[in-house]
């Protein structure tokens, strides 16, 4: 269920760079040729990066794309190293467990006072803030997930290993250590 | 507790947990969310946390979501999947095969063409490890293949892709623009020379080794016609195109950074279409990889903003200054110690880890010296780009080892790498002396 769930939004997070580019392009075409704009095209991009950023987080997390220094960690033990594998994933929580909180709050209270960014369209505020909560919520509970998997494998004398799952030939500065 | 001490204990919590691989984003949230925390719940004198909890989780969530909820920013989404598509397109290939159809006669020519198409890679993307992983795959076993001595046919490629940093478009560029709230547009322009001018360096490294020992670049009788080099010119034109959009663009004041990004994608995905090279499955691939790769870069970043904030309430940066202040060093002694920090952690640390970390500090301190925040951004990319290829981390030189395997073993790819690191370091002590080859061009631009 976790890995649909990070289908889905990673393909929201995809259709939303698609969006971005055609957006901005649209933006420039149309002052270029009619001296004019798309209406709250800024607000609109604003709100596209929120998808196009945060929906894919679970997946990365998933993947083990988060960049770590595991130049020391490497000359330590197969299952020392695992354990800090498991520790950097219950420090993960740690970090997105007030950001979660804070970003509930601020989603349900801009939603109940329907707020809304000035401009042609008036767009409202909550879709921005209820995605950054959707995001950081399934990596909050995909970071949990692996530390149970985690924990589990290391128990059972195994070893986890950290490695990218899908290293893109492409990945960037994320995407090697 | 005093704010100043909780500082320096979180800086010293921050080494610890990323030299225990804690990932670099939770290690920063999470550091700066409990350290600010305590600073809040102290700062009455008595230990308040009710109070410390509701400002904390506000000032994390406001620092991370704003800095996400940014129309300017879009350009690292769209910088990044230009990078992808053009790929796909077969646009970013084709510079190489140009340049190695005019310089394969030439002695180390498939080298040469091998730096330069890393030069054109890095004018339409913004990563090195991008760069050096994707030409490391066409460039290198062709010149294993061709006998070319393996130093050469891996260490020319690691250092070429080093130049994805300075070259714009870059994401490193960009996030240090995010963080010393200067220009992108100008730190863009001001990349322009300095990349041109190690891309030549990198050049003549290659042309003096092969002459000095002609036996590691062995000729070629492979011959092209004058009309077969025109064709492979003329059929680099997209990626001409694209740079001559951003670059353009940005000059002549036609386009913002961000949108430059915007209509280069566009741009390169009707090209792509167009040509035939890139099909909707491959479009759809070269986003979900963009999204990947950026939502990490991101998470770094807006941790990064949170233990900036963080920072800030410490009071850690002004006593750094004071400190420096009051020790009265030259320019030249501050710039010598910065450059030699940045030289000792990119030997350990990524590129994005290393600004993230060092700039909240290092800014304070180079405003108060009032020296240019643009000419400082290249020297600072100019330094993480030379920890691209600095053992024992040198990670472009571990992307190619992986792309190569056996053939070449890392200590060999970095015997190679030395004479380019010699350019390197060049080319950095001119861009610390004349800051105009970093500024001629923004201050040009319109």
């Amino acid at each position: 269920m976790l890995v649909n769930l990070e289908k889905i939004l990673l393909g929201l997070g995809a259709l939303a760079v698609i969006a971005l580019g055609i957006l901005i392009t649209t933006n420039v075409v149309m002052r270029a040729v009619f001296s004019g704009a798309v209406p709250d095209s800024v607000t609109m991009v604003r709100e596209l990066m929120v998808a196009a950023i945060v929906l894919p987080l679970a997946a990365a997390t998933a993947a083990r794309a988060h960049v770590s220094v595991a130049f020391i960690s490497d000359k330590f033990n197969p299952r020392l190293r695992s354990w800090l594998i498991v520790m950097g994933s219950v420090v993960g929580m740690l970090a997105l467990a007030p950001l979660i909180y804070a970003g509930g709050r601020d989603f349900l209270s801009v939603f109940e006072k329907g707020s809304f960014y000035y401009g042609d369209l008036n767009l409202p505020k909550w879709p921005g803030r209820f995605l950054f909560v959707l995001g950081l919520s399934a990596t909050f509970a995909r970071l949990l997930e692996l530390t149970i998997r985690d924990t589990r494998t290391i128990l059972a004398g195994g070893e986890v290993d950290d490695a990218q799952h899908h290293a893109g030939d492409l990945l960037g500065e994320s995407g090697a250590r | 507790m005093d704010p100043a001490t909780i500082g320096l204990i979180a800086f010293a919590a921050v080494l610890l947990l990323l030299a225990l691989r804690v990932p670099i984003a939770f290690t920063l949230a999470s550091v700066a969310t409990i350290a600010t925390f305590f600073i809040y719940a102290f700062r009455s004198g008595s230990f308040a946390p009710e109070r410390a909890f509701k400002a904390t989780t506000s000032m994390v969530r406001s620092n991370s979501f704003d800095l996400i909820h940014s129309y300017d920013l879009s350009m690292i989404p769209l910088f990044v999947a230009l990078g992808h598509i053009a790929y796909r397109a077969d646009i970013t290939t084709k510079i190489y095969y140009a340049a190695k159809v005019w310089l394969t006669r030439l002695p180390g020519g498939v080298a040469m063409a091998s730096v330069m198409g890393c030069g054109g890679f890095s004018a339409i993307t913004g990563s090195s490890i991008a760069c050096a992983s994707t030409m490391g795959k066409i460039c290198t076993p062709e010149m294993l293949r061709m006998g070319y001595d393996p130093r050469l046919a891996t260490a020319s490629v690691a250092a070429g892709g080093t130049l994805g940093s300075l070259i714009p478009p870059s994401v490193l560029f960009i996030i240090y623009g995010i963080f010393t709230e200067t220009s992108i547009s100008s730190l863009f322009l001001a990349g322009v020379l300095p990349g041109l001018l190690t891309l030549a360096g990198f050049i003549l490294v290659i042309a003096v080794w092969v002459w000095h020992t002609p036996s590691i670049a062995p000729a070629t009788d492979q011959r092209f016609s004058t009309s077969e080099r025109f064709h492979a010119a003329l059929d680099s034109w997209p990626a001409v195109l694209l740079f001559v959009l951003i670059i353009g663009g940005i000059y002549g004041g036609i386009f913002t950074a961000t949108e430059a990004a915007a209509v280069c994608v566009v741009s390169a995905t009707l090209i792509g279409f167009a040509q035939r090279k890139l099909t909707l499955s491959g479009l759809w691939e070269a986003v979900k990889e963009t999204c990947v790769q950026t939502t990490a870069i991101f998470l770094i970043a807006a941790s990064a903003k949170i233990f900036v904030a963080f920072v800030a309430l410490t009071g850690v940066a002004p006593m750094v200054v004071g400190v420096v202040t009051d020790a009265q060093l030259s320019v030249v002694v501050l710039m010598i110690c910065i450059a030699l920090i940045y030289l000792l952690l990119g030997m350990f640390l990524d590129p994005i880890g290393i600004m993230v970390l060092t700039l909240p500090l290092m800014i304070p301190l180079v405003e108060s010296y009032d020296l240019n925040l643009i000419w400082f951004g290249v020297v600072v990319i100019k330094l993480l780009e030379i920890g691209l290829i600095t053992p024992p981390v040198g990670l472009n030189v571990f992307v190619i080892a992986n792309v190569v395997g056996k053939e070449a073993p890392i200590d060999k790819i970095f015997a190679g790498i030395t004479r380019f690191l010699s350019v390197d370091i060049i080319v950095l002590i001119l861009i610390m002396s004349f800051p105009m080859i970093s500024l001629l061009i923004p201050l040009g631009a319109r």
